[in-house]
């Protein structure tokens, strides 16, 4: 492994980053394993068939895309009453021995190499923490990007029988000279009949190269959602993962993403199940216009132990131009025979029969596709509890689609 | 079953493939892999200086390039050392090129023949037969009315020696170059055997041709290559059978296939694969298909300890089409990893693949797929179909399609199920009379018709036949 950001990454930047946010000793001691690591560790893993590789990470200058000790931004972060919504600083300082357990027990912080690297340096972050039985609606933790790069970490812990949804979303504000790099993970701890419904927007402008990492694991009769929603960057990488580590837990990882120009989105849905009677349901769906290119991995794995699984994975996507491309690699991995599990992908265009149809109903070219694009979105937007994603994501869908030449 | 099929009924299928026969040859190649040993095999062979030259290369490639062991979940090939094969062993008969009686064969390999049945379905169901054993192919026949048409249906290396300029042309050129992968180079440097089809334009083939390939000695490989010609608006389909008996030291296969499917033309290819569960069998089989063409890949994986096949087809001209039918089978210590590969490169292309698996008493299936369409493939369609059907919780069943799609005016679709067998199917059926194994049995021969009915009855009965012998006596 070539190390590529060791011109602006040191030891002592990793010690004054630290220091500045005054932590304590055992965090600045992960930031500083996780640095060593770098050399050891791979990028994240990305599909190569003979001839293609669907996504380089590899390729990226992260040498001149990272400045950690530039980092700036604008973040809101609230909540309802009776759940506590803190600045990452915030809860070390309160709730020390929460973050030591709960920090890096969902993502191995040297999982790969831009993982240890975004541990390494992150400088900002949210803890939402969501005591037992408490029910809290409307979390929503806005972060705009006003710096070369910024890494964020996210902690989302419900106790149990206590439920949550919220809204993460990333802008980028102030221009910079040349790119940006976003970094971001995303950890989600969903207790013993505890729900969590973790939805994210990234609109990150189009000079922004994007790398989010969530993962969630799910206690007995837990429940993890994620949707994960894109429309912004110049190239993503956005993994969505979840552990079914309780007996009877569940997983909705719903995706929706919209690419045009030049974009490039690698997106992944990942599930494991690891205990019985879990239940998964994988559903993407994805719009790509112009030259931009999309890459979907959806992967439902079923361990030995996982008796009486069911497993369920669809992804669609839409090609509005002839210039866009289309990968995708839904995998099934079955280790228990008492298990149902299917997947489906399909990549096409706007159906003719129902543009036919519209047209039938004297409805104009334009507009006809168009609706029917908003259309192809609504088994996604119907998954959304939190008004504002929705809501946002719809209008930019709308915008990008009024923009279409 | 009519009469004609009154043999299948009562040769014992388990016996025909199990016994073994005492090791004789007229020569055997040294252990491993050298320049020499290739120099060896193409100077016995009588081979043309730039077939020697090809190997050599192939060889070059081979020591170049990287075991294919780094795919997610591939088998375990850890034990396959090249320098423990012996690549090349002639059996000892007279004729070069294969006789065209069984009776002028040595009585051990006539015998081995007749318990496998081929001379028996030579009679009732197919144009032309070739047999391989060991390394060579030791018979060769074809009805005569063929070859009044101009059909070829000769062993390779007659092929070589006779019709050189097509050789030269289309052996491991532009199909399946030896660079493809570290098998094929494998392949390329030590090849021996296999058949050479050529059909004339506008010549139907009616019945199947078959090849027939059987390795008997402990710790060889097999290399055989086949290559076939389908010229405009011609058809044939094409038969292998494999077999091979057990023993302790492992056995590789490492065939190589190259079909060219004309304008307009239809080529069916079928294997039945019974390889003894000490055998890596890992092979390329690829088509380029012109167009208007069908190119039709029916594969039947039941035997070996690990196999990596990926059947693919160029779909090079417009208008060509690719039907892939394809069953594994893994029990006990099986890796059983096959798919397919589909290349849309021009517009109105289309394929579809079907894909059936099973897995008992610890056996891992996996199906590997790719499917690409290229920029300007317009009007292409596809269509992938993977069901696995799993017995216990010992077994893996794993589902890996790749999909590329560089075109926008086409029609994809991917869908997998995985499931185990219906306790309410079984159920059903005991409730008619059928005992639980019985029930079963039916289940899985239900699972798998929509390959058994694209294959000749004999074919169909013999598939079948073999997955009871899986299943017996281990249904619980």
């Amino acid at each position: 492994m070539s190390t590529q950001v060791h011109a602006s990454v040191d030891e002592s930047t990793v010690r004054q980053l630290s220091e500045e946010l005054g932590e304590p000793e055992w965090l600045l001691e992960t930031r500083l394993d996780a640095l060593d690591a770098l050399e050891d560790l791979d990028f994240p893993d990305v599909i190569q068939t003979p001839g293609r590789l669907w996504t380089d990470l590899a390729d990226l200058d992260y040498d001149s895309l990272v400045d950690p000790l530039g980092a700036a931004e604008e973040k809101d972060q609230v909540g309802p009453d009776g759940v506590e919504v803190l600045s990452f600083t915030e809860a070390v300082d309160e709730h020390e021995a929460l973050i030591r357990e709960r920090f890096g027990s969902v993502i191995d912080p040297q999982t790969n190499y831009l993982t240890a690297l975004s541990t390494a340096l992150f400088s900002t972050g949210t803890v939402v923490y969501v005591p037992e039985r408490v029910d809290a609606e409307d979390v929503k933790v806005r972060t705009t990007m006003n710096s070369r790069s910024l890494f964020n970490y996210t902690l989302v812990v419900a106790e149990e029988s206590s439920s949550v949804r919220l809204l993460e979303r990333q802008e980028t504000g102030e221009d910079v000279d040349g790119d940006r790099y976003y970094s971001g993970l995303v950890e989600v701890a969903a207790g013993e009949n505890a729900y969590v419904q973790y939805g994210s927007l990234q609109n990150l402008d189009q000079t922004t190269y994007n790398y989010q990492l969530k993962e969630g694991v799910a206690d007995t009769y837990g429940q993890v959602d994620f949707i994960d929603c894109n429309a912004g960057s110049r190239l993503s990488k956005s993994s969505v993962e979840t552990h079914l580590r309780g007996d009877g837990s569940e997983t909705k990882i719903v995706g929706a993403f919209y690419g045009h120009e030049d974009q490039h989105f690698d997106i992944d849905a990942r599930v494991w199940h690891r205990n019985e009677n879990t239940t998964a349901d994988l559903v993407t769906r994805g719009v790509i216009d112009d030259e931009s290119r999309s890459v979907y991995e959806g992967v439902q794995d079923v361990g030995r132990d996982a008796w009486n699984t069911s497993s369920y994975q669809r992804e669609n996507t839409l090609m509005l131009s002839d210039e866009s491309e289309a990968d995708a690699s839904p995998k099934l991995i079955i280790n228990n025979h008492d298990t149902e599990a299917s997947h489906s992908a399909t990549v096409g265009q706007v159906d003719e029969s129902d543009m036919f149809y519209m047209g039938s109903r004297a409805i104009p070219e334009r507009t006809a596709k168009n609706m029917l694009v908003e259309g192809f979105y609504v088994p996604v937007l119907e998954e959304i509890a939190v008004d504002e994603l929705r809501d946002d994501f719809e209008r930019l869908v709308r915008d990008r689609l009024d923009s279409r030449d | 079953m009519s009469s004609d099929q009154d043999h299948l009924k009562e040769t014992e299928t388990e016996a025909r493939f199990e016994f073994k026969k005492e090791e004789s040859s007229a020569f055997e190649a040294e252990k491993g892999l050298t320049e020499e040993t290739i120099r060896v095999i193409s100077e016995d062979k009588d081979e043309p200086e730039w077939m020697l030259e090809r190997r050599l290369r192939a060889l070059k490639q081979f020591r170049q390039m990287p075991m294919p062991d780094d795919w997610p979940g591939a088998p375990d090939l850890s034990e396959v050392d090249v320098d423990e094969i012996v690549p090349y062993i002639r059996p000892d008969i007279e004729t070069r090129g294969g006789a065209e009686n069984w009776e002028d064969l040595p009585d051990e390999i006539q015998d081995t023949f007749d318990k496998l049945g081929i001379p028996e379905a030579e009679k009732n169901a197919l144009s032309g037969v070739g047999a391989q054993y060991e390394s060579e192919i030791v018979y060769q026949n074809m009805q005569e009315q063929w070859e009044e048409k101009g059909v070829i249906f000769c062993d390779m290396d007659q092929a070589v020696q006779e019709h050189e300029e097509i050789l030269k042309e289309h052996f491991m050129t532009k199909n399946v170059p030896a660079s493809d992968n570290k098998f094929a180079a494998l392949h390329g440097a030590i090849w021996s055997g296999g058949s050479f089809v050529y059909v004339p334009e506008n010549v139907t083939v009616q019945m199947p041709v078959q090849a027939y390939f059987r390795m008997n000695s402990d710790g060889m490989g097999q290399f055989e290559h086949t290559l076939i010609v389908a010229e405009e608006n011609s058809e044939v389909h094409y038969i292998e059978g494999c077999s091979a008996p057990k023993y302790s030291e492992f056995n590789l296969h490492s065939g190589g296939v190259e079909v060219f499917v004309g304008e307009g033309a239809h080529v069916q290819y079928s294997t039945v694969q019974n390889w003894s569960k000490n055998t890596y069998n890992l092979n390329t089989k690829r088509a380029i298909v012109e167009k208007d063409g069908t190119m039709e890949w029916v594969s039947g994986s039941m035997g070996s300890k690990a196999t990596m096949l990926y059947p693919s087809s160029v779909l090079k001209g417009p208008g060509a089409t690719d039907n892939h039918i394809t069953i594994a089978f893994a029990g006990e210590n099986q890796n059983i990893d096959t798919g397919a590969k589909v290349y849309h490169n021009a517009p109105n292309t289309k394929s579809t693949i079907e894909s059936k698996s099973i897995s008992k008493d610890g056996g891992r299936t996996n199906y590997r797929g790719l499917v690409h369409i290229a920029d300007g493939a317009e009007n292409s369609s596809t269509s992938v179909e993977c069901d696995a059907l799993m017995f216990d919780n010992e077994s893996t069943s794993d589902t890996m399609p790749y999909m590329e799609i560089q075109e926008s005016k086409v029609d994809v679709a991917h869908e997998a199920t995985v499931g185990k067998i219906g306790d309410e199917d079984v159920f059903y059926l005991q409730s008619r009379g059928l005992d639980d194994d019985d029930a079963k049995q039916m289940i899985v021969a239900g699972f798998i018709e929509p390959i058994t009915e694209e294959l000749p009855i004999e074919y169909a009965v013999e598939l079948n036949r073999l997955i009871e012998l899986e299943m017996e006596g281990s249904l619980g």
